[in-house]
């Protein structure tokens, strides 16, 4: 029996691969342990020969580098038209994208094209009774399904930091294949990627985050969080994305996978529930405890130390109980910058 | 490019679902979710974002209209008429016989021809639904539909006049992706792209009056699902998840003391 195809489309923007595309990499090494397997990597692009060399160094895979000139960055209509040829005729059991905007954007049109299963937000690879299938969690995090492909082929995003990824030394460069195919878009024209919003938010450098989800109940709340953190030295404040959604906090403190990915000593959960989408950016912090009134809520399955409780609630008392144990003379307990 | 005939016609399909904050337990079969009684059913927050986005659009070009389209069992009917107080005229229900999973895949196809021969001008819809969060349904509608389509929209700005919409796209790291559409189109809308209004009073007891247009899932096609889940459970614990005990008072003496013993605070 020939073995089967995996193809990897890797993201890149600028000549630089994205550092998710070992992501990526990483579930699809976990499908070839299943089944034995060609994995290649899809690269498209003006500017896709820099990526290319880099993947075929680092992991020994082949790249097929669509080089599509003038395809300065993602484009929809471009990458679905170009891999639906390429596709057809590889015509691989599983095609890996990243569950990021891009992926999510192109997987499900990608699926529908190839008459494919689409599952988006893998986190984990299984066999089950003979078959594979991919889990994935649901709910806010609170169920995790398992989700079998029914089709040949299965068209599946992956979240970034599920998969372990591993580098190997010694590796034999695989080879670059570059095509040239000339794609004019008829429907969609890209105008450019240009920046949203400035970047400087302070949650890289703090070692402390105190961060916000809407559990903490009401705007007036976040006075609770910015004197919990004031209490730390280098520390900041972050959110989820509905507090920030709501006006709470501006963009540039949101914590997750369209915002920061921080690893700081301590991350203070306050009412987060525990989406995927937030715990991808911040599941590689020391120490995590998690403040939060539902006792089912996923933030729990993540943190060091759980508080089942209500923020409005805990956090007075937890504050009032630091500061009685401080030195009565100490007066410099609200200086960020002390240590 | 053809010149656009008026009226200008949006379609935003919208999910329900239920609060998050419900917990979720696993039914007899092992293969789905079954919720607790009485739960409690709300329009899907990034639907709502979309809803509000063609509202916005409506009032800014005279000759509009906006329908709103869902699929589900009976209770959906209650989001479809929240959608329709803040402020869409029509609303649709592709009615399904029961709960239980219901593969994006199906979904996109019943709404896709649903609207195949409706011209609409633009589709929208939300990012993801806050339950499944598979991001799918939009994506494939546009697809089903050979329609150009923007995910994570988080602005956008229709010209009926050229038959375009410009829009840009959330991508990650603080950028935006701007891109130029030719109408008829898809939008799957980000949260955070406006402040999504309070049906007004009077609309809401319009639309409690408002009769729905039903159809019976199974009479418009019977897409195979590409996929199934074969179970469900609950998430494994990635750390210790020590849970803390007493009164509220007793955890906060007793965090304090680990956060010490860390030397996380001094």
């Amino acid at each position: 029996m020939i073995d089967q195809n995996i193809v990897v489309i890797g993201e890149h923007f600028q000549g630089k691969l994205k550092r998710v595309t070992y992501d990526v990499l990483a579930c699809a090494r976990e499908l070839e342990r299943l089944r034995p397997a060609t994995v290649r990597v899809v690269l498209l692009g003006d500017d896709v020969a820099g990526p290319a060399y880099e993947i075929v160094q680092v992991t020994g895979l082949d790249v097929i580098a669509m080089h599509i000139p003038g395809l300065l960055s993602y484009n929809r209509e471009v990458y679905t038209g170009v891999l639906e040829d390429l596709l057809d005729v590889l015509k691989p059991a599983y095609i890996c994208a990243a569950a990021t905007t891009e992926g999510l954007d192109l997987a499900p049109a990608l699926a529908v094209r190839l008459r494919a299963s689409c599952v988006t937000g893998v986190e984990r690879v299984l066999e089950v009774d003979g078959r594979v299938c991919f889990a994935r969690t649901m709910c806010g995090g609170k169920i995790v399904a398992q989700v079998r492909p029914e089709t040949d082929a299965a068209v599946v995003t992956v979240q970034p930091g599920s998969f372990e990824v591993t580098t190997s030394e010694d590796t034999i460069p695989g080879a670059v294949d570059i095509r040239r195919v000339d794609f004019e878009p008829r429907r969609s024209r890209s105008l450019g990627v240009t920046i949203g919003q400035a970047e400087d938010s302070g949650l890289q450098e703090a070692d402390i985050i105190v961060s916000a989800g809407r559990g903490i109940g009401k705007r007036e709340n976040l006075d609770l969080i910015d004197r919990l953190a004031a209490l730390f030295p280098k520390s900041a404040v972050g959110g989820t994305r509905p507090v920030c959604d709501l006006g709470w906090l501006e963009y540039k403190k949101q914590v997750g996978l369209t915002g920061a990915t921080v690893t700081p000593e301590l991350y203070f959960a306050c009412g987060i529930s525990g989406a995927q989408q937030h715990l991808s950016g911040m599941r590689g912090a020391h120490f995590i405890v998690a403040v939060n009134s539902d006792p089912h809520a996923a933030i729990f399955n993540v943190a060091d130390v759980c508080v089942v409780e209500d923020v409005a609630t805990f956090l007075p008392l937890f504050i009032k109980e630091w500061e009685q144990s401080l030195p009565a003379r100490e007066t410099s307990t609200s200086d960020s910058d002390s240590t | 490019m053809k010149t656009r005939r008026c009226p200008t016609k949006l379609l935003v399909c919208i999910k329900q679902v239920c609060e998050t904050e419900t917990s979720f337990l696993i039914d007899e079969t092992g293969r789905w979710i079954r919720l607790e009684e009485p739960s409690a059913f709300r329009m899907n927050r990034p639907d709502e974002y979309a809803v509000e986005e063609a509202v916005r659009i409506s009032e800014t070009i005279a000759d509009s209209s906006i329908e709103v389209i869902s699929v589900g069992p009976a209770r959906v009917s209650a989001a479809i008429r929240r959608a329709l107080g803040m402020g869409a005229a029509h609303g649709i229900h592709i009615v399904t016989p029961e709960d239980g999973y219901l593969s994006p895949f199906v979904t996109a196809s019943w709404i896709a021809s649903f609207a195949r021969n409706r011209e609409y001008d633009l589709i929208l819809t939300g990012v993801m639904s806050e339950d499944e969060m598979q991001g799918q349904v939009g994506s494939m509608i546009a697809e089903l539909l050979g329609m150009p389509c923007a995910t994570s929209t988080v602005s956008e700005r229709l010209l009926p006049e050229t038959g375009t919409v410009r829009v840009e796209r959330e991508i990650e790291g603080g950028l935006r992706d701007a891109l130029e559409l030719r109408l008829p189109a898809v939008l799957t809308i980000q949260t955070g792209i406006n402040e999504p209004r309070y049906p007004s009073l009077s609309k809401l007891l319009r639309a409690n009056k408002y009769e729905l247009e039903t159809i019976d899932s199974r009479s418009i096609g019977d897409p195979e699902p590409p996929e199934q889940v074969i179970r469900v459970s609950y998430p494994e614990h990635t750390r210790a998840g020590l849970v803390l005990n007493g009164t509220g008072q007793e955890k906060a003496a007793h965090l304090l003391r680990i956060l010490r013993e860390r030397s996380l605070i001094q």
